[in-house]
């Protein structure tokens, strides 16, 4: 990919190569990271459409000034699921849909994945926001650290150890689980 | 409490360098001190990382990725579109406002049934803008939209009947700013709204939508709304007249689509769901 900020810089002016070139790079980061924060497959779909839909939007707005694209890509996704989760928090979080898997796998190892994966989904759940966030980002967004401490907010040694908590905590929650 | 933040420093590096393609072994060897705790540690985030198997589905990518590209050339052109406007709009009001002062309106009367392809049609575009500007309250202003809702889907047809795709998908953006326009008069008026949802409590600047951010439309109780055109029989009036146009504009679009040149039906289809939104979405505001 050509360097970020010239194509930002272009996307703002509406040049279409640019962005779709950001989109490409993006798009299964942002899938991933709103996938296992709703584990959900049809509404990750939406809303990870959503994102970029409202990315159009508002990308005349953004400003570089040290604040990375992808954070601010992130924050909207974050954003678009707090929505979604605030308008579903009555509703329990449903299991990780089959289709969530890639179809070329060995059906063995597929079976092992899926199990991690809906493990780690609900997991995930019983962690504090700041733990699901960190994990969300960094292992499905797969983020570093410099870019989940500007889109939390934090300091990269405390995003470091919220991402160390947060690890000690989800093995706990799945050895409890197994 | 140093020893908690090297620690974490040294999972933070195994995990870039597992990133990487190293070993949980090459990593748990450069730190023999720490293998024990790192070890399980590790593994577990090794675990979670495999949820970057989740894939989206082929189909799901494909239809993101056209209304995606779809969306960037919808905001493209509307950015011309308004870069455009913003210089010739007032000038064609001038214009428009002049003849009809020195011309006593026949003009603008004949403009009012002139088509795309005609001369007159940009003094058409501004009287209608005129009209909307001078028109004072909030149900006429939607009455002007709807009629000129109308006025769209028939440049539409006329369009679609001379074979020229690329002017119905301009016809249709015009119909689609039309419907917008009137779901914003509808739309009840942010000093009556209540129940702003707040900002669900998260750590850190999450909190707060930074400066680049899209602003996040304050989410409100639909429970309290009203569109702004209730009241005085007003809103059911708009109904009526919305859902029977909504029916016939579309049914004029269907048939136009059974005998139009093949080239111009991707664009009508277009149309047709650009018609079908807009009036869905007028209609909801209603609701």
């Amino acid at each position: 990919m050509q360097d970020e900020e010239s194509l930002v810089r272009r996307a703002k002016q509406h040049d279409q190569e640019a962005f779709a070139q950001l989109y490409e790079e993006y798009f299964d980061k942002i899938y991933r990271y709103v996938a296992l924060k709703v584990g959900d497959r049809m509404e990750a779909e939406d809303i990870t459409q959503q994102v970029f839909l409202k990315a159009i939007k508002s990308i005349s707005s953004f400003k570089w000034k040290g604040f990375p694209f992808s954070s601010w890509l992130f924050r909207i996704a974050h954003n678009q699921v707090v929505d979604y989760l605030r308008k579903k928090a009555k509703r329990e979080a449903v299991a990780l849909d089959d289709t969530l898997l890639t179809s070329d796998d060995d059906p063995h190892l597929e079976f092992e994945r899926k199990l991690d994966i809906e493990q780690l989904a609900l997991a995930t759940k019983k962690l504090t926001r700041a733990q699901q966030e960190v994990i969300s980002l960094r292992f499905a967004g797969e983020l570093p650290i410099a870019q989940v401490a500007k889109v939390m907010g934090r300091s990269e040694g405390a995003v470091k150890a919220l991402q160390h908590s947060a690890v000690v905590a989800l093995r706990r929650v799945l050895t409890g689980i197994g | 409490m140093k020893k908690n933040r090297e620690l974490e420093n040294i999972f933070d590096d195994c995990l870039e360098r597992l990133a990487r393609g190293e070993t949980l072994m090459q990593c748990l060897e450069s730190h023999p001190e720490q293998a024990e705790q790192l070890e399980s540690l590790l593994r577990t985030a090794q675990a979670a990382r495999e949820t970057s198997a989740i894939l989206p589905r082929p189909e799901f990518r494909a239809r993101a990725r056209y209304e995606f590209h779809s969306a960037l050339q919808e905001a493209a052109s509307k950015k011309r579109i308004s870069l455009f406007g913003l210089r010739t709009r007032l000038v064609t009001a001038m214009v428009a406002l002049s003849i009809i002062l020195v011309s006593g309106g026949g003009t603008v009367v004949m403009a009012s049934s002139s088509m795309p392809d005609n001369p007159l049609y940009p003094v058409k575009l501004a009287s209608e803008e005129v009209q909307m500007a001078l028109t004072p309250s909030d149900i006429d202003k939607a009455k002007v939209c709807v009629m000129q809702a109308d006025r769209r889907v028939d440049e539409i047809v006329y369009l679609a009947d001379k074979g020229d795709a690329q002017q119905v998908d301009v016809a249709a953006e015009r119909l689609d700013e039309c419907l917008k326009t009137l779901v914003e008069i509808a739309s009840p008026k942010e000093a009556e709204a209540v129940a702003v949802v707040e900002e669900e409590a998260l750590p850190g600047a999450l909190t707060a939508v930074p400066e680049a951010a899209p602003a996040e439309e304050a989410a409100v109780d639909k429970a309290t709304e009203k569109s702004a055109l209730a009241g005085d029989g007003d809103l059911d009036e708009m109904k009526t007249i919305v859902v029977g146009n909504a029916a016939s504009n579309q049914s004029a679009l269907l048939r136009k689509l059974m005998d139009a040149p093949e080239s111009v039906k991707p664009a009508l289809h277009r149309a047709i769901t650009v018609l079908a939104t807009g009036y869905e979405q007028v209609l909801t505001t209603f609701d």
